[in-house]
């Protein structure tokens, strides 16, 4: 699968051969920098002032470099695939490998920050539980009932913050032994034929 | 047992055959339980044939005397030698004693459940579900090709209901289902004691 890059991205990214294959090597790193903690303005002014061009051409590049690696992790293209898609450029075979050194390296992490983008769901981090007897209470004194506390965390709830929450929640023992079977039937479920099929032949 | 004199009051009327006659009292027995068990508070509850006889007035305080004391005995899960003496020196006959014993022993565990439920706790967890899907692909990332499931579950806070959900891969439902394996074998280790 190749990419399509549009007239306006080539016309971002051809700002990189006019500077030293380390300067691109270095907007590899700030694009990467970017992908993983959001842009910064005064980076885009600082390496302006020292390559003498103007801001909006730094970020063009940059953010070129952003979009050309994330749409290539995006659909995982092969080594020969992004070496050919980047060839409309008309690039040098110095530059073409800088940047498909770039992709290699980097397309997992991409594409783990790119997948969680789209959870609007919290998903499981951690659970924490603990044994109580409840021996008393304002009602009624003299009382055994055991309980079990747990203290589900869930992580990344909205807006692509990756905030953790805890809930604590309780339950007693004859319900825990369903949950642990109903739980396991979800594990079971995984491992039947059905699902297995599905699995090899959506790939 | 303390009991208050109002109370005190009310349960000497109870014992007194003269204001209750046999059949009235177990009535008025049956009927405290009743009011002290059903969800809802009936305000026929002592419209009762049998409680005909008995003053309007003197009815309500003994039934509130009782009720007072039944609750009092389940919280603090009295015996019968302290129920006997307590009884005892509110004037009431060993028959009667015998009566009172008789029906609490019948609903005790009843009453005891629902004190216990009094109160505040965390929202209890009563059943979960669970759905297998496989992530193909979305907008932002191809070939993604991952199972992952969606976890339901079902809590019950202060009588309402309320659903947690979260989606957990494969490796940590499976790290999910071994915490609770662990607590479960440590509730096991415990009953053993």
């Amino acid at each position: 699968m190749l990419l399509v890059l549009s007239e306006e991205h080539k016309e971002h990214l051809s700002f990189l051969p006019q500077v030293d294959a380390a300067v691109v090597g270095e907007f590899g790193r700030i694009a990467l920098e970017f992908l993983r903690r959001g842009t910064s303005p005064k980076i885009y002014e600082g390496a302006a002032r020292k390559l003498g061009v103007s801001v909006e051409m730094v970020q063009h590049g940059v953010e070129g470099l952003m979009f050309l690696m994330t749409e290539s992790s995006k659909h995982m293209i092969s080594e020969v695939d992004f070496l050919d898609s980047v060839l409309v450029l008309g690039f040098s075979e110095e530059l073409n490998q800088i940047l498909l050194q770039l992709y290699l390296q980097h397309h997992a992490h991409i594409r783990s920050i790119l997948s969680q983008l789209p959870s609007n769901q919290p998903a499981y981090h951690n659970l924490e539980w603990r044994l109580d007897v409840q021996l008393a209470s304002r009602a009624v004194r003299q009382q055994v009932v055991p309980i079990l506390t747990l203290r589900l965390l869930l992580s990344g709830v909205g807006d692509g913050v990756c905030a953790r929450r805890g809930k604590v929640l309780q339950t007693d023992p004859s319900t825990l032994l369903h949950l642990i079977s109903t739980l396991e039937g979800a594990l079971a479920a995984m491992k039947s034929s059905h699902a297995r099929r599905i699995f090899r032949n959506i790939k | 047992m303390e009991l208050c004199e109002s109370v005190q009051r009310g349960l000497q009327q109870l014992a007194d055959p003269s204001v209750f006659i046999t059949s009235c009292y177990r009535e008025l027995l049956e009927v405290s339980y009743r009011s002290l068990l059903s969800s809802q508070a009936d305000p026929g509850v002592l419209d009762q044939a049998e409680l005909k006889q008995v003053e309007q007035i003197v009815l309500k305080q003994s039934h509130t005397a009782a009720t007072t004391f039944i609750l009092e005995a389940v919280k603090l899960n009295a015996d019968k030698s302290t129920i006997s003496s307590c009884l005892e020196e509110l004037t009431f006959s060993a028959e009667r004693i015998d009566i009172f014993y008789e029906a609490h022993q019948k609903h005790k565990k009843e009453l005891e459940r629902l004190l216990a439920s009094i109160g505040r706790c965390p929202p209890h967890i009563n059943d979960v579900s669970w759905r297998l899907q496989y992530h193909v692909k979305n907008n932002q990332v191809d070939k993604v090709n991952e199972p992952f499931y969606c976890i339901a579950l079902n809590t019950e806070n202060e009588g309402s209901p309320e659903d947690i959900n979260f989606t957990c891969t494969v490796e940590q439902l499976q790290d999910l289902v071994g915490k609770l394996k662990d607590a479960a074998k440590c509730v096991e280790k415990a009953s053993q004691m």
